[in-house]
């Protein structure tokens, strides 16, 4: 089957089986590795990618799902001025240990910070609720969206 | 696996009735791709839904909400119409699964699943909801109490898919409102016991999960308590002993179940 979505603001097309797992088709098809496979049930969100601005996890998206739709990975979101802002704040907190997790903890910290953006740690907290640390590093991972939210908003003033 | 992709209700219920064994309708996948992922889903053919939009969406009439089956957590948590005229629903399934499957989990789906443990069920219960059964030339509405029959078995009919539910908005209005999730954690978590409740005055409806095949009303309690004025504990637990059958299993054992589960609805009547 035929199917066509935008990856990472890029149109892309490709025929292939419609039941394959996106997971499947952005690390073989398209070698974008950064989304990572864990769980495998979507119980982990190592694997979260934006599917029409949302976060999905894409061990358990079939291809078909994503057809005519936009889909934005890690890479695409590190190329976006939150994105970078993002990155610059884990960095800085030193909040990525192993690093296993951090693809999919980008994407969802970027989609709050986009949809909501606002400092506080109960919301933060919620919004990464789907993402599985196993390093436990939560507290330096919250420490740097809080930092993220706090400097989004200074330059929105 | 066979598939196939129909563009609106009339393609699919065609596609439907040529295929004559096992079937699976895909929604948003959350559960099936787990299940494909497991084995348990091989060979069969599958039949893509998620765009059809005539199950789409929540659609307003003068008396009742319509939840299209097809309806993601999200979309559900996010709706003015809901906040609006279910509250306690939109409260209660904020922490469904995980913000992430949210977006792909349907209603319908959860429903379509028959987890003893889904989320939803005990909620629609206690709102006395209605399921919408859709065939190709009938649509029926079921009181979703008696759409569960045994463990992932549905009194629904061959030909038939599960359309939507249907709410009346004033389900919830004037009832004071209880429902408890027991689990590990707060998210991605699956209830080891699930309460949902309503009363006003002597009136109660109340609804468990995880405590039998399919998550059902306690009816035997609320007759109970419909005609007593002090309700005995002991009568209470009494009762509850013939209403669930609850199971020890990877995530907790019966005695607890049990246990909880009594704690949980003294707890509501007392409240």
């Amino acid at each position: 089957m035929k199917i066509d979505f935008i990856l990472n603001d890029k149109p892309v097309s490709l025929v292939t089986e419609p039941m394959r797992r996106l997971l499947d088709v952005l690390r073989e098809d398209f070698g974008l590795t950064g989304t990572k496979e864990s769980c495998g049930e979507g119980e982990c969100g190592a694997c979260t990618v934006l599917l029409d601005d949302k976060p999905v996890t894409s061990c358990i998206v079939n291809l078909i799902h994503v057809q005519n739709k936009k889909v934005l990975t890690s890479e695409g979101i590190s190329q976006k001025p939150l994105g970078k802002l993002l990155i610059d704040c884990f960095d800085e907190t030193n909040a990525v240990q192993c690093g296993f997790c951090f693809p999919g903890f980008l994407v969802s910290s970027y989609y709050y910070l986009k949809s909501e953006g606002e400092p506080n740690l109960e919301k933060i907290r919620t919004a990464l609720s789907g993402n599985i640390c196993r390093c436990t590093g939560y507290q330096k991972i919250f420490d740097s969206v809080m930092m993220a939210c706090k400097r989004k908003q200074e330059q929105e003033k | 696996m066979n598939f196939y992709k129909p563009k609106n209700l009339i393609e699919l219920f065609e596609i439907s009735e040529k295929i004559k064994g096992k079937k699976y309708f895909l929604a948003g996948g959350t559960d099936i791709n787990v299940q494909i992922k497991n084995k348990i889903i091989t060979n069969e053919p599958i039949i893509y839904i998620n765009e059809l939009e005539e199950l789409k969406g929540i659609r307003e009439t003068e008396e009742d909400l319509i939840l299209g089956a097809l309806l993601s957590y999200k979309e559900l948590l996010d709706s003015d119409l809901i906040e609006k005229h279910l509250p306690f629903l939109k409260n209660s399934l904020c922490n469904f699964a995980s913000p992430i499957l949210q977006t792909m989990a349907t209603i319908g789906g959860n429903i379509a699943n028959g987890s003893p443990t889904a989320d939803i069920i005990p909620l629609l219960l206690v709102l006395d909801a209605n399921i919408i059964l859709m065939a190709k030339s009938k649509i029926r509405y079921l009181l979703l109490n008696d759409f569960f029959i045994g463990y992932k078995k549905f009194n629904m009919k061959k030909n038939e898919i599960i359309g939507g539910v249907q709410i009346a908005k004033n389900a919830e209005k004037g009832y004071k409102t209880y429902y408890r999730k027991v689990g590990s954690r707060k998210a991605l978590t699956i209830a080891k016991v699930a309460l949902a409740g309503l009363k006003k005055n002597n009136e109660f409806k109340i609804a468990v999960g995880s405590l039998n095949e399919y998550p059902r009303r306690l009816h035997k309690i609320e007759d109970y308590l419909n005609v007593t004025t002090s309700p005995d504990s002991v009568k209470i637990e009494e009762l509850l002993q013939q209403e669930i059958t609850p199971i020890s299993d990877m995530r907790s054992d019966k005695d607890y179940r049990f246990q909880v589960c009594l704690n949980l609805l003294l707890n509501f009547i007392e409240a």
